[in-house]
């Protein structure tokens, strides 16, 4: 039979039991929660030292106690103490996300023990390391890629002063891109829930995945919706369709956005400009190319129109014509997707009102293009059926602010809606 | 909340599934490590099968055979033994005895340290609780982590009959009988120690393989001084045969193998088959718990030792080839320091292989069959034994000392001995591969001579061409 007493729960008197999570009677295992209580700071379950039977409760919902008042009496059938103190302050939670069982939902029947503290685990082999083992024992504790370290010992190997020193300097490294503090997301057994089919990711997925994670994690990205009021563009568009399909051309609604985008560029440069590698900088770029997300068999893939601000409304819709099809080919080249300064996602061929689309970083943003609509239109004292394009610019909100965003997609808004004046200008130029 | 159901079950932070060199050496390694541990084995002795009716019984007896070996070759120093006179049953209690004074050993072992040891078949429930079979009846044993290290089992023949005279190399080392002749089916390591001690006890041994060498896998010129002088020893060798059919009859167990070209058959007292081992992956539920087990039985993990279930964990033979217990014991701590949290993985460049024959041939790192077969570029230093002034004072001349090494930077990848003593030599191998070494620093360290050791030396200024033992052409 064992008494248990309240532990240490910090610097509290007279704390109140919110919750009973047990009845005399109740069968414990070692850790289950026998009650809630709750501090002026947070909310903590009390875990059950012991696996045993409730024979007797000392308190109820409400009582106040105090470290070292009697709890309950529990008749033990698997002798297995706990150090309550420790257990207990693995229990606190804050009080706002106090819930009775807030720990992540267990698998049917699966109740893996993590590990105590966030460990680095270097899931590779270190076989052809310039190492002795007990230099590859304490990378390992440390979580150090040992195929990372060039070793200053005899012939390169690898000495524990080498592996220190990596540490150390990461250590004392800025805080940037390094993902090891990212809590881990839960695993789950699929399996475990019904049947499952494991198919590997597309080298091209694969690729983009962790580029976008990058991207996500080392930008604070802002996303500026708008819309854009496209009828006289359309008009124009569908004016010059013919004329460019006999000359093999498909005249498209991105076309006219890429250049458009190109003379906003202009106006912002900041959005047209990278963040430099230490952080300290701001790259401007004296050139605008224009990359477009294209949707290919293999993933995606991002080719780019280079220079497109020399070049023709027509020009460009020639050349994402032709870049598309190699792309889904899967025969472009490396160079053909390098260079970007500015890219474009349209999805609006596919539908949907608005989306958050993440930056190609270096590049600072990235505009999205939804789905033109019909929507009515309050013009002149009546509604009028316009067709309506959402837009979604997402940017580096440590380059520019909400207000620059703005301004971006309104110059870019009334460039569009005014084609005259987006033609004329380009058009001249060139012509 | 989960409630117990019985109250005669148990609960542990880690159990171990197998008492063999991986099994305890985990649960020791784990409860001194302050794990509460529970060790489960089948039977009622620690130790599992290299304790119990593998490398240690298969050892003691090499070292009978040894005695007999050496007292007929003494007669060329003229000293002249008697016929060696076999007392089987004084044999079999020395042998025994030995085994149960190890296993003794590691029960002290484990109550000194609180292990909790538990004789039964542990099947596996779900990912976190047990259910363990024993004479006693059933019980479950609930856990937050799990090792399993259930080994492996000797791989048999279904064509062949049932018969007491098939046996497997557990109850050749038990040493009922001295057969008068015995057909070893199985050239491999097990098959030709067996040969070795038979031979020795003075059965007439045939040995048949499947392959077109005797080890297979093992580089030629380090089986050749082994193969020559088993010829000698055994009645006859038959490589590259398969055995097709085996009848029980009343003088014998009537064997018949082929080849391409011919077809051959005989009539033996006992049949030993050796043809290797199988993980015992498939014996305890392991998808009730969501383990992924391979073809042969095998578990799959990664490099802390992990299987795809977080919680559990799986090392020695069961994990795969090579079956060796050293390989497990060592994989052993890996999995014990991660389940106890300490960040570690299984790191080792290089595990050594030993064959306990007369004379003994071992191996680590890279051979030259590897090399060849991943087309990977090596150089090499040969000694060989006949100018060893040790190796000739103990009346052998056979042994062959053998290093490889990476082109440009001269680092040792692996090395062979064939010869006296070869297992014990190799560890030096096996520690410099580990250090990384190079030509240099194997030829610079001064070794004793006379001594089999030397054979290092010489081998690696063999490479080096400072060699002064042996003539070596310019």
């Amino acid at each position: 039979m064992e008494t248990i007493l309240l532990p240490d729960v910090g610097d509290f008197q007279e704390v109140e039991i919110v919750e009973m999570l047990v009845i005399e009677g109740d069968t414990v295992k070692v850790d289950d929660p026998l009650l809630t209580l709750e501090t002026e700071k947070a909310a903590m379950d009390l875990p059950s030292p012991v696996a045993g039977t409730i024979e007797t409760l000392f308190v109820d919902k409400g009582s106040k106690v105090s470290e070292g008042d009697k709890i309950c009496k529990i008749s033990v059938t698997a002798l297995e103490k706990q150090p309550i103190k420790k257990q207990q302050k693995g229990h606190v939670k804050e009080k706002d996300t106090i819930q009775p069982s807030v720990e992540p939902e267990p698998l049917p029947e699966v109740q893996t023990e993590a590990p105590p503290k966030q460990q680095v685990v270097i899931q590779k082999s270190f076989a052809g390391i310039h190492a002795s083992p007990s230099v590859r024992k304490l990378a390992r504790e440390w979580g150090v890629d040992l195929t990372l370290i060039k070793g200053k010992g005899m012939q390169q190997r690898v000495l524990v002063e080498d592996v220190k020193d990596h540490v150390k300097s990461i250590l004392s490294s800025e805080p940037t891109s390094q993902q090891v503090g990212l809590p881990a997301v839960p695993k789950v057994d699929h399996s475990s829930f019904g049947d499952i089919e494991m198919v590997p990711l597309s080298r091209i997925k694969k690729i983009s995945g962790s580029r976008l994670q990058a991207s996500w994690l080392n930008i604070p990205h802002v996303t500026q919706h708008d819309e854009v009021d496209i009828n006289a563009i359309e008009q124009m568009r569908l004016e010059m369709k013919d004329e460019a399909k006999k000359q093999g051309i498909r005249l498209t609604l991105l076309s006219f956005v890429i250049k458009a985008v190109t003379q906003v560029l202009q106006e912002f440069p900041d959005f047209n400009a990278s963040v430099s590698e230490n952080q300290e900088d701001l790259v401007y770029k004296k050139y605008y190319n224009i990359g477009f997300a294209a949707n290919t068999p293999q993933g995606l893939l991002v080719p780019v129109v280079k220079d497109a601000d020399r070049k023709s409304v027509l020009t460009i819709a020639q050349e994402l014509g032709e870049l598309s099809a190699i792309a889904r080919e899967g025969k472009i080249k490396l160079e053909e997707m390098q260079g970007g300064t500015f890219t474009v996602s349209s999805l609006g061929g596919f539908g949907g009102t608005g989306f958050t689309p993440i930056i190609n970083a270096p590049e600072v943003a990235i505009l999205g293009i939804s789905k033109a609509k019909v929507k009515p239109v309050h013009i002149k004292g009546q509604f009028l059926p316009r067709l309506i394009l959402p837009l979604s610019l997402s940017y580096d909100h440590r380059v520019a602010d909400g207000v620059a965003g703005i301004q971006f997609t309104s110059l870019l808004k009334s460039l569009l809606e005014d084609p005259d004046t987006l033609m004329g200008k380009s058009e001249s130029k060139n012509d | 909340m989960t409630k117990i159901t019985d109250a005669s079950d148990e609960h542990t932070e880690l159990v171990v599934i197998g008492s063999g060199p991986g099994g305890y050496t985990a649960a020791f390694r784990a409860a001194d490590l302050g794990m509460k541990v529970t060790l489960i084995d089948r039977y009622a002795n620690l130790g599992g099968v290299c304790l119990n009716v593998g490398c240690i019984p298969s050892k003691a007896l090499l070292h009978v055979a040894k005695v007999i070996d050496d007292s007929k070759e003494a007669a060329v120093t003229g000293l002249y033994f008697n016929e060696p006179e076999l007392d089987l049953e004084v044999m079999k209690n020395w042998k025994n005895k030995l085994i149960s004074g190890l296993t003794r050993g590691l029960k002290s072992l484990a109550d000194k340290r609180n292990v909790t040891v538990v004789q039964g078949s542990a099947y596996f429930i779900s990912a976190n609780s047990l259910k363990i079979e024993s004479d006693k009846g059933e019980s479950l044993l609930t856990f937050e982590q799990c090792i399993i290290a259930v080994g492996s089992e000797p791989e048999t023949l279904p064509f062949l009959p049932d018969d007491p005279r098939i046996i497997d190399s557990t109850s050749a080392l038990e040493l009922t009988e001295i057969p008068n002749s015995i057909l070893i089916v199985g050239g491999g390591i097990i098959g030709l120690e067996m040969a070795t001690i038979y031979s020795a006890l003075g059965s007439m041994v045939s040995i048949v393989e499947l392959t077109d060498t005797l080890m297979p896998g093992t580089d030629p010129d380090l089986v050749k001084p082994l193969e020559k002088l088993l010829e000698r020893k055994c009645d006859a060798i038959f490589k590259g045969f398969e055995v097709t059919t085996g009848l029980a009859k009343k003088e014998g167990i009537e064997i018949t193998f082929k080849n391409s070209k011919s077809t051959h058959s005989g009539v033996y007292d006992v049949v030993l088959v050796s043809v290797g081992r199988v993980a015992n992956g498939n014996l305890i539920d392991a998808k009730k718990a969501g383990i992924e087990v391979g073809k042969n039985g095998t578990i799959p993990v990664d490099y802390q030792m992990r299987t795809n279930v977080s919680n559990i964990f799986a090392i020695g033979d069961v994990v795969g080839e090579p079956m060796l217990a050293h390989k497990a014991s060592h994989e052993a701590k890996v999995a014990s320091e991660v389940a106890a949290g300490i960040n570690t993985a299984l790191d080792t460049h290089c595990i050594p292989s030993v064959a306990y024959t007369d004379p003994e041939v071992a191996w680590v790192g890279l051979t030259e069959n590897n090399c060849l077969t991943d087309n990977i570029s090596y150089e090499k230093g040969i000694f060989p034994w006949a100018a060893s002034g040790r190796s000739l004072t103990i009346n052998r001349s056979e042994g062959l000392t053998k290093l490889l090494f990476e082109p440009g930077t001269k680092r040792l990848l692996g090395g062979g001995i064939v010869g006296t003593n070869a297992g014990e030599l190799i560890a030096e191998i096996s520690l410099a591969i580990e250090m990384d070494c190079n030509v240099s620093d194997v030829a610079l360290t001064v070794h004793p001579h006379p001594s089999l050791s030397e054979t290092l030396t010489m081998a690696a200024e063999a490479y080096e061409g400072t060699i002064t033992d042996l003539y070596l052409k310019k």
